[in-house]
């Protein structure tokens, strides 16, 4: 390994070999047939812990390709500690060109957040899933989920929604707000806050959901009908802020807050730190 | 005898799944197969459907082979290249290769009964893999569904009928079903289950519309 050639030898392409990637891709295709239906696979084990992006890495080695240009966020950001060591990985054994531009590149790896940018047709977005199973914290046996899924029974997760209103008055679910996809599946949709939560309707992009620890992959295809559970009386809301980001000002953003001292002061920031660098050169 | 293979597997599955992972979310839509391996000799299947052999299967796929496409050379080149088993029983066929007229079934014999998964499992189901003379938009078949704004139109040619129903009865049970591949020569298509597919009254509109 050399400085002008950084991919890593003795690798096959993109790290996972051809039969597991045939396997996930198989898999795949079941997937998108089904939207939003989780299609068990025989997950590998990566050179990192369960929980920090196996699935989302092992779909990402299945589908990308030598032209691609990958990019990777974490919770909105290019610069946190997985989303750096998830590209340099890519960089290293498939040799891609990485980006950190939303329109630039073509496969989209994300933990937790959708792009404020619109996505396009063609591009993918690939979802880092920890527990793929909506119903789980309510039936931990998945024998029965797997029925309920097949049964269509849906009601317990409308009774949590209500013990959320009975309780607080209101949806308290703020992330990996369940979803029903194309009438038919209730889906996680991964622990994406709720704002992101209308990007999933109608997305002009393939998304594309893996989860390692759990085996699980499953797909929401462009152009589907995606709706968030709730009520007629409580329709389902995304969450507003009083500022805009203190850093573009943008009003329209899902904004983290940031603690600034150790006297209660805070700044709220756009945690899509590649739309705000974007709008804020824009400015300038 | 030679039978042709992807010249850089690695790279040229990861393409040619890439188009079929495209058309099958978004049904209707073609991809252009280029730059693949020739069929096998005397295998009446064209460039597109012996690619998508080559990237789907491997020694964990069981593959149906409908009578009319059964050459010698089509089975021994799959079993060399990607180790798939042939299967003769339709229903554990992960794959099955097929002609329209396959699915129409006759006085003697009925169409073989493909596995459509279970209610609990149904991505454990057949994908056709089917082979056509003609494939085409603005055609008799409406689409509708994810991967759809709109509709879009689909042509399969002269005795398509009995896929196309086959693929509309889909609705109908899902999410069992049986998920479709097309391929002509060199283009590909795709029709998942979760496709809406009626036949259009108005086809004389496309007439109309032609140059």
């Amino acid at each position: 390994m050399t400085a002008s050639d950084p991919t890593a030898s003795g690798y096959n392409f993109a790290y996972l070999d051809e039969q597991t990637k045939r396997m996930i891709r198989r898999g795949l295709l079941k997937a998108v047939a089904i939207p939003g239906y989780q299609v068990p696979f025989g997950g590998r084990e990566m050179p990192m812990p369960y929980g920090w992006g196996t699935g989302g890495m092992q779909l990402t080695a299945s589908v990308l390709g030598q032209d691609d240009v990958l990019k990777v966020i974490d919770q909105g950001a290019d610069d946190t500690t997985n989303a750096v060591s998830i590209r340099a990985f890519f960089e290293r054994v498939a040799g891609v060109t990485t980006t950190t531009a939303t329109g630039e590149a073509d496969v989209i790896q994300t933990r937790h957040r959708i792009p404020e940018q619109p996505l396009r047709q063609g591009q993918l977005l690939i979802f880092q899933v920890p527990i793929p199973e909506p119903l789980r914290f309510i039936e931990p046996s998945e024998e029965e989920t797997r029925l309920m899924h097949a049964l269509e029974e849906y009601g317990v997760m409308h009774v949590k929604l209500y013990e959320d209103i009975a309780r607080h008055g209101h949806i308290a679910t703020t992330y990996a707000y369940p979803v029903k996809v194309d009438g038919r599946y209730v889906t996680d949709p991964s622990p994406i806050p709720k704002f992101d939560n209308p990007k999933l309707h109608m997305n002009e992009a393939l998304m594309l959901f893996g989860a390692g620890r759990e085996k699980r992959l499953y797909a929401i295809p462009p152009y589907t009908r995606v709706e968030s559970l709730d009520f007629e009386d409580h329709p389902f809301e995304v969450q507003e802020w009083d500022d805009p980001c203190a850093i573009c000002g943008a009003r329209d953003t899902f904004l983290d807050e940031v603690i600034t001292d150790d006297r209660g002061g805070r700044m709220f920031v756009c945690s899509d730190t590649d739309y705000c660098q974007s709008r804020t050169e824009e400015v300038a | 005898m030679r039978w042709n293979a992807f010249d850089t597997p690695v790279h040229d599955s990861q393409r040619v799944y890439r188009q079929l992972l495209s058309a099958m979310a978004e049904p209707g839509t073609f991809a252009q197969v280029s730059g693949a391996p020739l069929a096998p000799p005397g295998a009446a299947i064209g460039t597109a459907c012996w690619a998508t052999l080559l990237t789907l299967c491997d020694l964990d796929t069981r593959v149906w082979v409908s009578p009319e496409l059964n050459a010698a050379g089509l089975g021994e080149a799959l079993t060399f290249h990607t180790g798939a088993r042939q299967t003769d029983r339709p229903e554990e066929a992960d794959f099955a290769l097929v002609i329209p007229a396959t699915l129409e079934g006759s006085a003697e014999c009925e169409a073989p009964a493909f596995q459509e998964g279970s209610d609990t499992y149904p991505d454990r189901s057949t994908t056709l893999l089917v082979v056509l003379d003609c494939l085409d938009a603005a055609g008799p078949w409406t689409l509708s569904g994810p991967g759809i704004p709109g509709r879009r139109r689909l042509d399969v040619g002269q005795g398509g009928e009995a896929l196309m129903m086959r693929l509309a009865a889909n609705r109908a049970r899902f999410p069992r079903g049986l998920d479709a591949i097309l391929t002509c020569g060199t283009r590909l298509a795709a029709v998942p289950r979760s496709t809406r597919i009626i036949r259009s009254a108005s086809e004389e509109v496309d007439v109309c519309m032609s140059p």
